[in-house]
């Protein structure tokens, strides 16, 4: 088969039809000039992208530079001594460790079943008109800076705790033997559970409305094949759509309590401020955060500034590996159902 | 660029016909690789100036696949490419050198689903327009207006160009995209199952269209369609399994085929 | 006739029980939820407003015992909080321009994408040391533009994972179609995908605001606080969290009257910013 001929290669514009002017544009040259422009953008969305991963970077490094006269004056006792004494200047992260920790327990202690029970109540109980409000009710509560739980807690909840709920708990626990000790003490109404409560309020919205989506994302095919069965709705919340939705709810209570280990405001009013661990939930202690927000202005001493840093840097490590495992278990997630 | 010496076509052509006739797109040993599936299998083929070429074939053939060579639009995604020789006039669209966004502006593409820019109905035309000229207001006005009638739009929405282009119907936003393709004055035009998102209303307009621009351009459709492609085109390729079965003029390919496999086809033996 | 056997029986009774129970509970438990955001807000009402007037706009923070406003803590916050969005969008909205357009399919995306989601959720205290350490502690003093910083570094994660997640749900056909006539890839991005998310990606500039706007932790040492007026953007700046922090822990009264009016502003401007941008998210869905 032959060609039967060829165009020159020149680039010329047709002409389209019924224009009058014959336009001879050259267009190889406005596009060579936009090339320039092209290669430009990218290499700035690049660029762009890798400062994310720079700001990870110097967060860890500059934490650690912060931290190395502390670290590298205490060691590993850093994080097994109890005692803070800007005086001596003799530092030990465990009391703040120690509040982080319980805390952030009590918090997900009740966060966790009533966010579940909500998101149940959300997916099969709530009737349709209802289910808008409530959900945009669980953000408000989401969206609430901490900062405004911070004072509602020193300024309401506290006085509550400390003029019913504490001494109740005082004389109910009193004469049960091992629980006594952890409902110990006068009611100062701030401290420990204070702030674990306060936290799992925040912490709340998290858990209710990312166990909502997953259980919303469970295909309804299952659901009716269980209640085809005759199974109840409890029965089908328990052995079908929890289990279904097991990896997101533990990513979305894992996120959670990267939120409630980091919180800073809302515990810094109501946790007492004490560097020390006592055996009742009831007194006063401290956290990492919260230390570090009513000290770092008033450290004096290079010493008390790393220790504090330092202290930065060892929550900024529980976080990291809480909130990696949380995205680990949403991303196995997402491949699973397939979004 | 001499062209390279090329295997006889395994395929049934008709070659008295296409004397007089230039030759704008020349497909030769074309293969094409998903990954490391090999989607199209050494085709062979050629589109004409002024003439309307049709793909037709059952699902999966490679047909769409075919014409997404023909302006490199593969070339956005990763793990897809092309080997062998595919010449617009004297250039080798293949080559790693060659520009694509000059390639594209040369060859345009309307598609199955119409896509209009998030913009106006006017934005939308003179939006590719600007991007190579500099013309003033009432010229660029005056090209919009042209790539609207030329398109059979100009009438329904020369009262609202200021209206929002995914306010249209179906219909009319696939025309507008043919307006869009016009405007930036390509040679050559390549319809990727234009009308399987349309009524039959819309369709028949935008088959009497296609009749309108073959003249001045060369285009190419890939339908599922037969019956369409008997009405709109002047020549016929037949895909099956990522190969070119058979080619040749349209009325001869629907009367007469050479191939089992074509008539069985056209005969709707499957599909 | 066969009777549904174990109709009647005791498991069946167990079953309903227990059902019955534990839908109870889920009732209880939203009631109780609920009834928190009842109380707080409710709270919040009651105490700001009482305290809210135009002196509170218009007059600075005053010593103990005196009257006064919190002029200086909202333009503080005002303009801290406008450089940090300044600062972060542009630098969010082009990484997660990278990641769903030139970087969709690159492995750098893939580590991007996790560490910007544990910057999102990162404690924000941290972030304030992290911008303590490289400028405050560099330039020797506390200042308004450290407070930005870190305010920015907050920002960033959320337009990044926004901007990301909108451009990804523009449609690659609408993208094959700007290709078809020739437009350069940069210019693909930015004057149709960016066109067609453009509602999206708004939304998640607002709700980086509403996120930055309560932030506390990190002005605590970057941008200290100021009790008087101060334009000088190199010095501690007053903002109104870290204002609310000083007056609510102060003992004295009229120091924690203005610290519950300010608390209210935060709010109200929190969930106005989050009223906007759901109503951007509806009538996007609509269009």
């Amino acid at each position: 088969m032959q060609p039967a001929g060829r165009r020159p290669v020149v680039d010329v514009a047709l002409q389209g039809g019924t224009m009058s002017v014959a336009e001879q544009v050259d267009r190889a040259k406005v596009l060579q000039r936009l090339r320039l422009g092209d290669a430009a953008f990218r290499h700035l969305t690049r660029a762009a992208a890798v400062t994310v991963l720079v700001i990870l970077g110097g967060i860890i490094v500059s934490l650690i530079h912060g931290s190395w006269p502390a670290l590298r004056t205490f060691g590993f006792s850093f994080l097994t001594q109890t005692s803070w004494n800007p005086v001596t200047e003799k530092f030990g992260a465990l009391a703040p460790i120690y509040g982080t920790v319980v805390t952030s327990f009590i918090a997900m202690l009740i966060a966790v079943p009533v966010g579940l029970f909500i998101a149940l109540f959300l997916t099969e109980l709530c009737p349709m008109w209802l289910r808008r409000p409530i959900g945009i009710a669980i953000e408000l509560l989401a969206g609430i800076p901490s900062i405004i739980y911070g004072i509602w807690g020193l300024f309401v909840f506290a006085p509550f705790l400390q003029q019913y709920v504490q001494p109740f708990l005082i004389t109910v626990f009193g004469s049960v033997p091992v629980l006594s000790t952890l409902f110990e003490g006068p009611p100062y109404g701030i401290g420990i559970l204070t702030a674990g409560l306060i936290l799992a309020i925040m912490v709340l919205p998290f858990i209710t409305s990312i166990s909502r989506d997953v259980f919303e994302a469970v295909p309804p095919v299952l659901k009716e094949a269980a209640y085809g069965l005759g199974c109840t709705t409890w029965e089908v919340a328990r052995y079908v759509v929890l289990p279904y939705a097991r990896v997101g709810v533990i990513g979305g209570v894992m996120l959670g309590l990267g939120r409630a280990l980091g919180e800073t405001m809302a515990v810094t009013f109501v946790i007492g401020n004490a560097h020390r661990i006592s055996g009742s939930i009831l007194a006063p202690g401290t956290t990492i955060s919260a230390t570090i927000a009513n000290e770092f202005t008033e450290a004096v001493g290079d010493l008390y500034t790393s220790a504090l840093i330092a202290l930065g840097l060892i929550l900024f490590a529980i976080t990291f590996i809480v909130l990696a495992f949380a995205r680990l278990m949403l991303m196995r997630l997402n491949t699973r159902v397939g979004v | 660029m001499s062209v390279a010496a090329f295997t006889v076509p395994t395929v049934t052509h008709a070659a008295s016909s296409v004397e007089g006739l230039l030759e704008k797109i020349s497909i030769r040993n074309l293969d094409f690789f998903y990954g490391d599936n090999r989607a199209l299998k050494n085709i062979n083929c050629s589109l004409y100036q002024g003439k309307v070429t049709a793909f037709v074939g059952p699902s999966g053939c490679g047909k769409s696949t075919l014409l997404r060579v023909l302006n490199r639009m593969y070339d956005l995604y990763p793990n897809q490419r092309a080997s062998g020789h595919v010449q617009l006039d004297d250039e080798d669209i293949l080559a790693s050198s060659q520009d694509l966004n000059l390639l594209r502006a040369k060859v345009g593409m309307v598609f199955q689903k119409p896509t209009p820019f998030p913009m106006t109905i006017f934005e939308n035309i003179a939006f590719g327009i600007r991007l190579y000229e500099r013309l003033s207001k009432s010229d660029l006005e005056g090209r919009v207006q042209h790539a609207l009638q030329r398109a059979a739009l100009w009438e329904e929405v020369k009262d609202k160009l200021n209206a929002n282009g995914l306010s249209l119907s179906g219909g009319q936003q696939q025309r507008l995209c043919i307006a869009r393709t016009v405007a930036v004055r390509p040679e050559v035009i390549l319809f990727d199952e234009p009308c399987s998102a349309l009524d039959p209303i819309s369709t028949a307009k935008i088959e009497e269209l296609i009749d309108e621009l073959k003249d001045d351009y060369t285009i190419a459709i890939v339908t599922h369609n037969m019956q369409q492609a008997a009405r709109v085109s002047d020549f016929t390729a037949f895909m099956y399994l990522g190969e070119l079965v058979e080619y040749g003029e349209t009325t001869r390919m629907f009367t007469t085929p050479n191939d089992r496999r074509t008539q069985d086809y056209i005969t709707g033996r499957f599909g | 006739m066969v009777m549904i056997s174990g109709a009647s029986s005791p498991l069946y009774a167990k079953r309903r029980r227990r059902n019955v129970i534990t839908m109870g509970l889920s009732f209880a438990a939203t009631a109780f939820g609920l009834s928190w955001l009842v109380l707080i807000l409710g709270v919040l009402l009651w105490e700001g407003f009482s305290g809210l007037s135009l002196a509170v706009f218009t007059e600075m923070t005053p010593p103990p015992g005196a009257a006064g406003g919190l002029l200086n803590p909202i333009i503080g916050s005002l303009v801290m909080t406008s450089i940090a969005v300044a600062i972060g969008t542009p630098l969010g909205m082009l990484a997660g321009t990278y990641m769903a357009e030139y970087g969709r399919y690159d492995k750098l995306t893939t580590v991007v994408r996790f560490i910007n989601d544990i910057l999102l959720s990162a404690p924000s205290i941290v972030i304030g040391l992290f911008v303590y350490e490289i400028m405050v502690a560099q330039m020797g003093h506390f200042s308004g533009w450290a407070g930005a910083v870190s305010l920015a570094v907050i920002v960033v994660p959320v337009v990044v994972r926004t901007t990301e997640d909108m451009l990804t749900l523009v449609p690659d056909t609408l993208r094959e179609a700007a290709a078809s006539i020739g437009l350069p890839r940069a210019l693909m991005i930015t004057k149709v995908a960016y066109r067609a998310a453009r509602a999206g990606m708004i939304t998640g500039v607002l709700l980086a605001i509403a996120r930055i706007s309560g932030e506390t932790a990190p002005l605590l040492f970057t941008a200290l606080n100021n009790q008087f007026w101060s334009t000088d953007l190199n010095a501690p700046v007053a903002s109104l969290p870290v204002v609310i922090f000083q007056f609510a822990l102060s003992p004295y009264k009229d120091w924690q009257k203005l610290a519950w009016t300010g608390a209210l502003i935060i709010t109200l401007a929190v969930l106005a910013l989050s009223i906007i941008a759901r109503l951007l998210a509806a009538q996007r869905k609509s269009s």
